[in-house]
């Protein structure tokens, strides 16, 4: 990873350095590919970290930018993935932290530290089945209530269970 | 006057209303569908007033407002003033389907709308006609997923379908064109069929 | 609201300070109380003014909202879906249909995103293309704004005067590439077409003739002793509140706040031009128009700086033929172009493996795409972080203590299209 640390700028540089000083071997990794600064960080690991990248005397990355879900079926041990970005509105730096997941491993929630984070991870439950322990409202936010499965995994197919031309049940909504 | 059991000359209490349109007839003879008079009282019109009517409403034809997706923006800009819906009693849209002639599905209709549209649709007194606009309205254009309807005439009868994505407002206007034309002929696509395929769909 | 006690001739009152203004929104928050019953009211997915098919079930305590439960996803399609089976050039046109009020913006933002993982170079010419497309976007998306907007105070006639100049914009759109609304004008790499012959004056002339209309709505708006009354002073969001509920755009400009990616970190050719970003500092309704008042001079101004500027050379990216398409003209005459060209389009682009987050200022606010590649030529995840998602999740803190009669007015101010926030 160090080879690569230098293409990143100061800013991001001292960052880096913080984040290894106070977590160290707890964080799972680095990586940096197009000025961009990513970590690994396991799941229990998260809102400790957050939090102090949140922090104004920490590393002041007050707003949360995106948080979302991936899934990788070729991984067997940890197929899932939940990115969440951050970002410095005095500085403008931007930071990942991405948490490595296995199935049905349920993941703490952000939105007490941000609230734009509710909607994110109702998005990425829907979309990946990743449980949010402490998420206020659990629900379907984009597809149908009576929605089954969740689309963005691999193994969904892309025009859905249901199939014909509807592609959902109408029987006791109309 | 010829007897009321001959399906091509529907009567209501021995008054001819009107001609069955081809469809209607095979769709009588092969029992699929009830017959008109016990369906709609609404038709007991004779045929000659009907025709007055049909011609007063293709003056005033005033659709739903009601836009789904881009396709809206392109039918806001046939309200607006250069291409000018109102010089056809046209721009007068509705908020509430209750006042509505008819409505036009300018967009794609996910599955979460699907109920509402069919809601709507039905809530618009007969006679009622739907201009199905752009492609994904008429066959659910590149959303090939699974939460997109794949043609809103899989749900409500569809009068007229204008294509393009969206189309332009000229596109749209020749549409309320051949719409109009219809509604002075009081010809709609639910009188021909009398069935709604979302009610179909779930055996009702 | 001032209530009944000013007669509709006597002058407007002086405007609230900022903390006059979070002080009466305190105060009526106080209003609610406890033990009272709430009614519920639902407005939308067909709503005259919810600006599309959003739904929002408002708890009100006699006029004041107390709880707000928005709804989206009535135009969900599965755009994310869609683009982990198609290539990076084929995905390109579905980014139109997310803001399809501003669709080359959008088309921008996925663009400059799969650049920078893909690491190659905007020729200076398709950069200079890029920025006046934004600005029209810019220009129509605030011009269809402002018509609905103060539509939706009751003036349906400024609707009708939005709507003519927006055609002007219109106009040039369809000159450019043929269509009025879904543009996919913008290529990996460039731009799909060179300007036309002729554009330049066209869109010159327009462009000299927009800030003249421009003041004329003002002069109609600003006026306007009702639509001073419902904006003043209404909907405050204060820079706390942005930040936390990642409100971005005009919304966050009006509170002071001088984020403007095109400045902060300049795409395209915005290093090159000069411009002011437009802060206002109230924090209300009317901060948020007039911040989309001055964007709008700024856009004239933007565009007329890059006509007079325009660089020579070419419009696409012509060092990395295995990731862009060839100059369209080459395509029927050089054989090489010709096999590039079905390449791109059969087999999509050679990427590298790696993940990238790109965020440009599209019209609503800070349009961001997050690319996973894991070096195929379709993306293993493509995340579109849309303003208008943010913004509709903002809208119970937004809406919380106002009256339910300006519910629509503030709904309205920040600027919200569903094809955006549904994905």
């Amino acid at each position: 990873m160090d080879s690569t640390v230098e293409q990143i700028s100061d800013a991001l540089k001292s960052v880096f350095g913080k984040l290894e000083e106070k977590f160290g071997a707890r964080l799972l990794g680095s990586s940096v590919f197009r000025g961009e600064l990513t970590f690994l960080v396991a799941p229990e690991d998260l809102v400790e970290v957050a939090t102090y990248c949140k922090a104004p005397e920490g590393l002041g990355f007050d707003r949360l930018e995106f948080l979302t879900g991936n899934h990788y079926p070729e991984r067997i041990e940890q197929p899932f993935e939940v990115a969440v970005q951050l970002t410095s509105m005095a500085t403008n730096d931007r930071l990942r932290l991405k948490v490595p997941l296995k199935e049905g491993q349920k993941m703490p929630t952000l939105s007490s530290l941000w609230p734009a984070a509710n909607w994110c991870e109702r998005e990425t439950w829907e979309m990946y089945g990743i449980e949010f322990e402490g998420h206020p409202n659990l629900i379907r936010l984009l597809t149908d209530a009576d929605f089954e499965g969740h689309p963005l995994r691999k193994d969904f197919p892309v025009r859905g269970l249901v199939g014909g031309r509807i592609r959902t049940d109408l029987k006791g909504k109309i | 006057m010829t007897s009321p059991q001959d399906p091509r000359h529907p009567h209501i209490n021995g008054e001819m209303v009107r001609e069955a349109s081809e469809r209607e007839v095979r769709m009588l003879a092969e029992g699929n569908v009830d017959r008109p008079e016990e369906h709609v009282p609404g038709v007991a019109i004779p045929a000659q007033l009907e025709k007055l009517l049909g011609f007063g409403r293709s003056f005033s034809w005033w659709p739903l407002l009601f836009g789904l997706a881009c396709c809206a923006i392109e039918m806001m800009a046939t309200a607006g003033p250069r291409y000018d819906m109102s010089r056809f009693g046209m721009e007068a849209m509705r908020a509430s389907p209750r006042q509505a002639d008819g409505m036009i599905v300018a967009g794609w209709c996910s599955i979460k709308m699907a109920p509402r549209v069919v809601r709507l649709y039905e809530q618009i007194p007969d006679p009622k006609w739907v201009l199905a606009m752009g492609s994904c309205a008429i066959s659910g254009n590149v959303w090939d997923t699974y939460n997109v309807v794949q043609g809103i005439d899989s749900l409500i009868p569809v009068d007229v379908y204008v294509p393009g994505c969206p189309p332009r407002p000229e596109a749209l206007w020749q549409g309320l064109e051949m719409l109009r034309d219809k509604v002075k002929q009081s010809d709609h696509a639910y009188d021909r069929v009398r069935v709604i395929p979302a009610r179909a769909a779930i055996g009702e | 609201m001032a209530g009944h006690e000013s007669h509709p001739t006597a002058p407007p009152k002086p405007r609230a300070t900022p903390e006059e203004m979070r002080e009466r929104k305190r105060l009526s928050r106080q209003r609610v109380s406890d033990d009272s019953e709430f009614i519920t009211v639902s407005m939308g997915p067909q709503h005259p003014s919810t600006h599309g098919v959003y739904q929002a079930v408002v708890d009100l305590d006699g006029e004041i909202v107390v709880n707000t439960r928005p709804n989206i996803g009535n135009l969900h399609r599965g755009v994310e879906k869609l683009a982990e089976v198609k290539s990076y050039h084929r995905f390109l046109p579905l980014t139109d249909r997310l803001d399809y009020i501003s669709s080359f913006a959008m088309n921008h933002a996925y663009a400059e995103a799969v650049e920078k993982l893909m690491d190659i170079e905007v020729p200076r010419r398709a950069r200079y293309i890029r920025t006046i497309g934004d600005e029209l976007c810019r220009l129509s998306n605030h011009l269809l704004w402002l018509g609905v907007h103060v539509m939706d105070f009751g003036a349906q006639t400024f609707f009708l005067i939005c709507f003519r100049d927006r055609e002007y914009v219109m106009d040039l759109w369809e000159m450019l590439c043929g269509a009025r609304l879904t543009h996919s004008y913008a290529r990996i790499g460039g731009v799909a077409a060179d300007l036309p012959d002729g554009w330049v004056e066209k869109c010159r002339a327009a462009m000299e003739f927009m800030p003249r209309r421009l003041a004329e709505y003002q002069r109609l708006v600003e006026k306007n002793r009702i639509f001073l009354k419902r904006t003043v002073g209404i909907g405050i969001f204060t820079r706390e509140d942005c930040v936390a509920w990642r409100v971005t755009g005009p919304s966050l400009r009006a509170t002071g706040m001088e984020r403007d990616l095109r400045k902060t970190e300049p795409y395209a050719a915005y290093d090159e031009v000069d411009f002011d970003v437009a802060v206002e500092y109230d924090a209300d309704v009317y901060s948020r128009y007039l911040v989309r008042m001055k964007e709008m001079y700024e856009s004239c101004r933007i565009i007329l700086q890059c006509l007079d500027q325009l660089p020579e050379g070419d419009y696409i990216n012509q060092d990395a033929p295995s990731q862009t398409f060839p100059r369209k003209k080459q395509v029927m005459r050089d054989s090489a172009a010709m096999v590039q060209d079905f390449m791109q389009t059969f087999r999509g682009p050679k990427v590298p493996k790696g993940e990238v987050y790109k965020a440009i200022e599209v019209p609503k606010g800070e349009m961001g795409v997050y690319i996973v590649s894991d070096g195929s030529s379709i993306p293993q995840r493509l995340h579109l972080v849309t303003p208008t998602f943010y913004h509709c999740q903002a809208t119970p803190a937004l809406f919380e203590g106002e009256m339910i009669s300006d519910v629509v007015g503030i709904f309205g101010s920040v600027d919200i299209v569903l094809g955006d926030s549904d994905r």
